[in-house]
């Protein structure tokens, strides 16, 4: 049980490059799961590496449970990982693989067999025991790397896209199985994913990284609602949210042949600037049978409860939409189809910075 | 019939191998000494039972197998050793593999001839030069430890290969894994131990094979240092029958060494090549 404090921690790989991760401050609490999330490359597994001791901190601090870990070792940080490619030992079975934390920690032999049998008792895996891991399918092994970090008990669990191997069912499956484990061991734990469906799923809160940098550190609701710039806003939810630079126009901006209208505060905190980005998520989208927005349908993706209408404006081809639509939707490609906006559910973003104007 | 292009290079293959084993078996089955024309007659199997009542034909196997084994098994040790060296990064990685590799890259004959004058020579030697501090005068290594002398020169040619196949084994070894088993809380000798050794397994078995293919057949090097001698107290295999064929003349008795020595190298290449198979296919599925 533990708490885990990123203190404007940094790491540069190669001296002069811009930092892998910038000056990263972040506090996971006792007991919760935080996910890292963000496009690849964004310095999320940098971080984690960092937290298990596998990269060094080159500024700032990192503390667990209080303690200053910047020159702990990863072996007396007292946390356990889950490897994105499991990083199983192939020349041993199941029971070894997830005894070895622990033999290595000189844990005589009977506790070792206490907790290694209870660790497949909850992971399904008694049957296994005695396989080598090249004899298991992704999802036993993918349990096998999860076995050998609840063995050891420890402060924190680290994840490292432990999913991405699984096939699409096994994936929801797993996702779910993983939270709930870890809402009955409530053991901190820190989950990198670059699948935003993931963070939100599964995390108490979501840090949103970029080149290195956090963007916003809260709850998935809250990124999703309040997303303070346009990088979380196009980021968080799927579809995407519709992000559109619009030019201003009265009180409001002018999309295609129709007035969208601003609040006081976000007009107030535009200032003067001739145009502002525009984010409405496709189900603030709505189809009408004449007010609204004239756009041309370029895609149907029709889902059964739901549809998305991928489409461009009538008298602007580089602007695109996408819209949710009913189930079954009658509406084909090439239609042409009225979009009305639901004025109360637009974020607005400055065009230059990307962050939220007003709140 | 696709098969038929490759016609001619399997006519070939039979040509320069199967002919003249078939004509080394008919040779074994006669009395046939070069010195005395006219002697060549059917003996059957005669030069058979010779060979095996011969003890200095024991004598020599034993040679065979202690300098090819022996020579293997401490090239594989001294070649993991710098294998493990070679991976770690250092100043001068790049110069100091390239003069680790070079002893593989010279001709056999020079090597044991190396060895043989300006290395272990008892008078002008390095050997005893660098060993003079340490109070080791003249020491005729060659004549006192004539086959640890021919094993030496063996092992510093094929200590190379061995590093280099074993450090292509280290460098195929996922850093995950030693990066779980470092959280996991293992030190380096157990990572050593339970995770490098397991996976270097089947590079080690592959070069200690291909290394006893090879060194089974060592000519060059009894031949340029000890002659086989002193008697035949370094004379494997092929030396000694080429001693009793084109020293000797006796073709009967050195083509029934030969067939001997073929048949024992083929049974034991099987049961060797199967266990390296095996254990690259086994490797195979867990990737
Ligand atoms: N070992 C390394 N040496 C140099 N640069 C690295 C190394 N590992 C990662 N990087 C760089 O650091 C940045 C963040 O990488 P990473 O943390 O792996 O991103 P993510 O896990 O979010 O995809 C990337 O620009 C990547 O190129
Ligand atoms: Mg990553």
């Amino acid at each position: 049980m533990a708490e885990v404090v990123f203190d404007r921690a940094s790491r540069i790989y190669t001296p002069g490059a811009t930092p892998a991760v910038d000056g990263l401050s972040l506090t996971v609490d006792d007991g919760e799961l935080v996910v890292l999330v963000g496009p690849s490359g964004s310095g999320k597994s940098t971080a984690l590496r960092m937290l298990a001791g596998l990269e060094p901190i080159d500024a700032g601090h990192l503390r667990i449970d209080g303690r200053d870990v910047v020159d702990v070792p990863s072996k007396d940080r007292d946390i356990a990982m889950v490897f994105q490619s499991y990083a199983l030992y192939p020349s041993k079975t199941v029971w070894d693989n997830m005894a070895f934390p622990l033999k290595m920690r000189g844990m005589d032999k009977a506790e070792q067999a206490r907790r290694v049998n209870e660790a497949a008792e909850i992971l399904g895996l008694t049957e296994y025991l005695d396989r080598k891991p090249k004899a298991l399918s992704g999802g036993q092994r993918q349990r096998v790397a999860m076995g050998r970090a609840i063995v050891r008990e420890p402060q924190v669990f680290l994840m490292d896209e432990p999913l991405s191997n699984l096939d699409a069912k096994m994936r929801v499956q797993t996702r779910a199985q993983i939270a709930g484990l870890q809402n009955r061991l409530d053991v901190t734990t820190v989950y990198v994913t670059h699948d935003q469906v993931e963070a939100m799923t599964m995390g108490d809160r979501v840090a949103v990284l970029r080149d290195g940098r956090l963007q916003q550190y809260a709850t998935p609701s809250e990124l999703y609602d309040h997303p303070v710039n346009a990088f979380v806003a196009g980021f968080i939810g799927s579809p995407a949210m519709n992000l559109l630079d619009l030019g201003r126009a009265g009180d409001g901006v002018r999309l295609g042949d129709v007035d969208v209208p601003l609040r006081r505060e976000v007009r107030d905190s535009a200032g003067d600037a001739s145009t502002v980005t525009i984010g409405v998520r496709p189900e603030d989208l709505s189809l009408s049978d004449g007010d609204g927005v004239k756009a041309v349908v370029d895609v149907v993706e029709e889902l059964g409860s739901e549809s998305y209408l991928y489409a461009h404006l009538a008298d602007d081809e580089a602007t695109t939409l996408v819209v949710r639509g009913p189930g079954r939707t009658r509406v084909r490609y090439g239609e042409t189809i009225a979009v009305r906006v639901d004025p109360e559910a637009v974020h607005a973003f400055d065009s230059a910075s990307g962050e939220r104007l007003a709140s | 019939m696709r098969r038929a292009p490759l016609l001619p290079a399997l006519v070939f293959t039979i040509i320069v191998t199967q002919i003249p084993f078939l004509l080394t078996i008919f040779y074994s089955l006669q009395s046939w000494n070069l010195v005395r024309p006219g002697s060549q007659q059917w003996v059957w199997f005669d030069n058979y039972v010779s060979v095996f009542q011969d003890s200095q034909f024991r004598g020599v196997a034993l040679n065979t197998v202690i300098m090819t084994l022996g020579s293997v098994l401490i090239a594989v040790v001294l070649g993991l050793v710098l294998a493990l060296l070679l991976n770690r990064h250092f100043v001068g990685r790049g110069v100091v593999r390239t003069l680790l590799v070079t002893p593989f890259l010279i001709t056999p004959v020079a090597a044991a001839l190396l060895w043989k004058t300006t290395l272990l020579d008892p008078t002008y030697g390095l050997v005893n030069f660098v060993l003079s501090p340490f109070g080791v005068g003249e020491e005729a290594w060659i004549s006192d430890f004539p086959l640890a002398s021919v094993m030496v020169a063996l092992i510093w040619q094929w200590t190379p290969f061995m590093m280099l196949l074993l450090l292509a084994g280290l460098q195929s070894m996922p850093t995950d894994q030693i990066e779980a088993a470092r959280m996991d809380g293992a030190g380096a000798w157990a990572i050593f131990r339970e995770l490098t050794l397991p996976h270097l397994r089947r590079f080690i078995e592959l070069g200690t094979v291909l290394g006893a293919i090879y060194l089974v057949n060592t000519f060059d090097a009894v031949y340029m240092i000890t002659q086989g001698g002193p008697g035949t107290a370094s004379a494997n295999l092929p030396f000694y029958i080429y001693q009793r064929a084109f020293l000797g003349f006796d073709i009967g008795q050195s083509a029934a060494m030969g067939v001997v020595v073929v048949v024992m190298t083929i049974i034991v290449a099987t049961f060797a090549l199967r266990l390296v198979f095996r254990s690259f296919g086994a490797a195979e599925g867990s990737h």
